[in-house]
């Protein structure tokens, strides 16, 4: 360094406790996974870890999403900046889109524009934070909800998910753990990890529950509609008069393209508390100054909602349906490994591993790293979820690479079981 | 609400902090002056208040851009979750682009992806802040600074940019504002808003007044190359080994594309101060938790840097020119209004007014409101960027369309003026 002194950049210290409270997020335990992988495997690395079969082609979205783009961007009229809650068009697309599985009918008002729905996730936190709060979460769940909590130094209390019940919300545990601190509680339908679909009659008692306790209800239906069960998919607005929902949602998943990070929140409460309580203020204040989509992505959206045909759906779900039954029937194989219920939506399933029935794996993270590392097979040990020595299996891949990957997964089980 | 029970007692409120924090970026003032825009009035607005020319055909961006996006989308090879700090040939585009301007190679791992540069400068203020840390901040200046150094709880202290010194840097009131918490100083160049171009000369001057203070300087060089004057554009990079330098930049500006949401950050530190200072942890860590740009816009990249034609940007920066030339020969013939420095870069000139030589206006906010009202003109007041009384006027339009706005405002003034 030039003239050897050091101490006097010592102003701009960068902050170890502010890195250490983002740590987790499931691409930063991946990451870490996949660092394990053994370059000399010849074989093709299996990605059970995250929800994203993109990169399949029998996952490929629909050329109907394809064009819309494409002719945004040749339209040159959105290549400018969109205001901060979005471009009315692509607000009233998604408005009358949600509207259709509602008792009410929403307005584009009610529809604001994120940068995928983790950025939703960011907004909703930042703009509910405040000192002495705290908010409900549920466990398993999704590690952003506590990253972004801690970062703007909201509280997060854990109620549970009931594994013998279809991964049900424990209500009990919910009301014990309110206070008249608590302002919110986060319930992800289809469910992430578990791959559950809440009934109507139970998300009623959660609205109930949450009314009682004078809370809202945040609704993570990023996964709206991937539902290939007997269990219908029922969105959370449809108890907004019972308590208000901020419901949050993307094209990612249903349309398979979470690389264009077109996400939104939804304000379904027609008795309009979040107005009279200021949240929407605090919503549009944020909205000012936080990240927008891609204009030409917003302008898109119209034409992605109104052209999608059902077939292409369809398609979807019974591509999920296949691989949730392909893999809730391999597993059955694997001893180490309980499914405790079948997955009926979404795109993954959480499995308790009974480390008892191995030899030297110590927990969820080492069995992930030494999958990787011996079969290159990537899942998501189940503590960055909440629940240590489960895993998180996401099932929507090519069938054949699951069936592949199915087949490893045994392989490392028999490699590392207890000999009796 | 049912049952006619009296009001649930709702815990959750809106974040008061958040709203009453004056969010006064440049949109929320331009949406309140569009407020006063007479309906009735045939003529078309004219918008010299914002840097987004891209509603205009002329510039119109070039075919290069919409074919690599569209080239991307159609791959599907993009629809997918991208890094976190952004896709390895993105990054190294970029690497290669700047790198041409500066007298070291700038690496990949150097560049980290944004949501536009206003995600950049959100990401470096929130590294940056902790209690009791101030910054410098250059007046006039770009509102979003200030919003997000309030956000953040950053303490933020103005030096002056001088008008009649081409509005250089007052150094020494920088040498007099920073103190043991100063943690950086922001430069805008080529400059947001008063449309000049450092020279070489002055900004090593400021490199070095930055080195002795043993604080670091943010570039903001999101309009880069957008110089037409006498001075060429000389990246702050190029002083990178006197004080480390964190450049913030986008494509949004150069090629006139400011909604496709693609910018960076970029880490210019040959002698590794910020890695050492646990800067560049910081960044990975919030930018770990934070939303991402469209993962098919970061594959477009490569292709965009590297195919667009020089004609393209001589045909944007002769535009740019042109206007300046245009603009600067017609404010002087308005009296009430003073341009100290003709714009030789950028997008916008700071001028002066004399609100004294007019009747009935209040100063530079009620000016705008009434132009906009009675002449469909749409300018920025000084008072948002910094400076009481005096107007950013945006000449970055369609050469018509500047003309008339001009003879519009010139108009304004007349009718307005004191009756001697």
């Amino acid at each position: 360094m030039a003239n050897g002194s050091s101490a006097k950049w010592d102003t701009f210290q960068g902050k170890e406790e502010r890195n250490a409270a983002s740590g987790i997020t499931v691409r930063s335990v991946l990451d870490e996974i996949m660092e394990n992988l053994n370059p000399s495997d010849q074989r093709v690395v299996v990605p059970l870890g995250h929800g994203d079969p993109s990169a399949f082609p029998c996952f490929r979205t629909t050329d109907v999403a394809e064009d819309a783009i494409v002719h945004a961007v040749r339209s040159a009229k959105f290549n400018c900046y969109a205001p901060p809650v979005g471009i009315e068009p692509a607000r009233r697309s998604i408005a009358e889109h949600l509207s259709c599985d509602l008792p009410y009918k929403l307005s584009p008002d009610d529809v604001y524009l994120t940068a995928g729905a983790n950025h939703a996730i960011e907004v909703l936190i930042t703009a509910l934070a405040r000192p002495g709060a705290n908010i409900l979460a549920p466990r398993p769940g999704y590690p952003l909800y506590e990253a972004r909590a801690a970062f703007s130094n909201l509280e997060v209390r854990h109620f549970d998910l009931i594994s013998e019940k279809g991964w049900e919300v424990d209500l009990d545990s919910v009301e014990a753990l309110a206070n008249d601190k608590t302002i919110a509680m986060v319930i992800i339908n289809p469910g992430n990890p578990c791959g559950n679909i809440l009934t109507f009659n139970h998300m009623k008692k959660i609205a109930e529950t949450a009314r009682k306790l004078g809370i809202l209800v945040i609704a993570d239906e990023v996964y709206d509609h991937l539902a290939f069960g007997s269990n219908p998919f029922v969105p959370m607005g449809v108890f907004g008069s019972i308590t208000p929902v901020l419901t949050l949602g993307s094209i990612s998943k249903r349309w398979i393209v979470p690389g264009w990070r077109l996400g939104w929140i939804v304000t379904a409460d027609p008795s309009g508390i979040l107005q009279k309580s200021w949240i929407v203020e605090s919503l549009k204040s944020y909205l000012k100054i936080t990240a927008d989509p891609t204009t030409f992505v917003q302008g898109a959206l119209p034409q992605i909602i109104k052209e999608t045909t059902e077939d292409f759906f369809l398609k979807i779900t019974n591509m999920l349906r296949e691989a949730a039954d392909m893999c809730y029937d391999g597993l059955k194989e694997i001893h180490c490994i309980t499914c405790p219920h079948k997955p009926e939506g979404s795109m993954s399933t959480m499995v308790k591993l009974n480390l008892s029935f191995l030899e030297d794996i110590s927990d969820d993270m080492d069995f992930c790293i030494k999958l990787a590392k011996e079969e290159s097979v990537i899942v998501l040990p189940g503590f960055a979820v909440g629940l240590k020595n489960w895993l998180r299996i996401t099932f929507a891949v090519e069938p054949s690479m699951l069936e592949d990957a199915l087949g490893r997964i045994k392989t490392f089980y028999l490699r590392h079981a207890k000999k009796q | 609400m049912e049952n006619g029970s009296s009001t649930a007692r709702w815990c959750f409120r809106g974040n008061e902090a958040m709203t009453t924090e004056s969010v006064s970026t440049i949109r929320g003032v331009l949406t309140e002056i569009y407020r006063n825009i007479n309906e009735a009035d045939p003529r078309p607005i004219i918008p010299l208040g914002h840097g987004d020319p891209s509603a205009f055909p002329c510039f119109r961006t070039t075919p290069i851009a919409e074919d690599a996006v569209a080239d991307a989308v159609r791959s599907a090879k993009f629809n997918g979750y991208a890094s976190t700090v952004g896709i390895l040939p993105a990054r190294r585009a970029i690497s290669e682009y700047l790198s041409k301007d500066l007298p070291y190679k700038l690496s990949p791992d150097d560049i980290y992806l944004t949501l536009g540069c206003n995600q950049a400068i959100e990401v470096v203020l929130a590294v940056l802040a902790r209690p009791n840390a101030n910054i410098l901040l250059p007046r006039p200046g770009f509102p979003t600074y200030e919003a997000r150094a309030a956000f953040n709880r950053l303490e933020v202290r103005h030096f002056d940019l001088l008008p009649e010194k081409g509005w250089e840097v007052d150094l020494d009131t920088v040498e007099a504002l920073a103190d043991k918490n100063t943690v950086a100083m922001v430069i805008i160049n080529p400059g947001n808003p008063c449309g000049n171009i450092f020279t070489y000369e002055h900004l090593k001057k400021v490199a070095e007044t930055v080195r002795k203070l043993g604080i670091l300087v943010i570039a903001d060089e999101v309009y880069h190359h957008l110089a037409f004057g006498s001075n060429p554009f000389v990246p702050m990079g190029v002083f990178a080994s006197i004080a480390p330098v964190i450049t913030v930049g986008s494509i949004s500006k150069r090629w006139v594309v400011p909604g496709w949401r693609l910018g960076w950050l970029v880490t210019n530190d040959p002698n590794g101060i910020l890695q050492e200072y646990g800067i560049v942890d910081c960044i990975k860590a919030y930018l770990n938790i934070s939303p991402d740009p469209a993962t098919f816009i970061q594959g477009a990249v490569p292709q965009i840097l590297e195919k667009t034609k020089d004609d393209f940007f001589s045909k944007i920066v002769d535009i740019l020119r042109q206007d300046a030339d245009i603009f600067y020969s017609r404010i002087k013939e308005i009296p009430c209004i003073t341009c100290p420095s003709k714009p030789e870069g950028c997008m916008f000139v700071m001028v002066k007014l004399n609100q004294t030589l007019l009747e009935d206006i209040k100063d530079d906010f009620d000016f705008c409101v009434k132009l906009a009202k009675e002449e469909s003109v749409i300018v920025l007041p000084g008072v948002t960027v910094g400076l009481k009384n005096w107007l950013r006027i945006t000449f970055a339009a369609e050469p018509s369309s500047l003309e008339d706005g001009l003879a519009r405002v010139k108009a304004f003034c007349q009718r307005h003026v004191k009756k001697q």
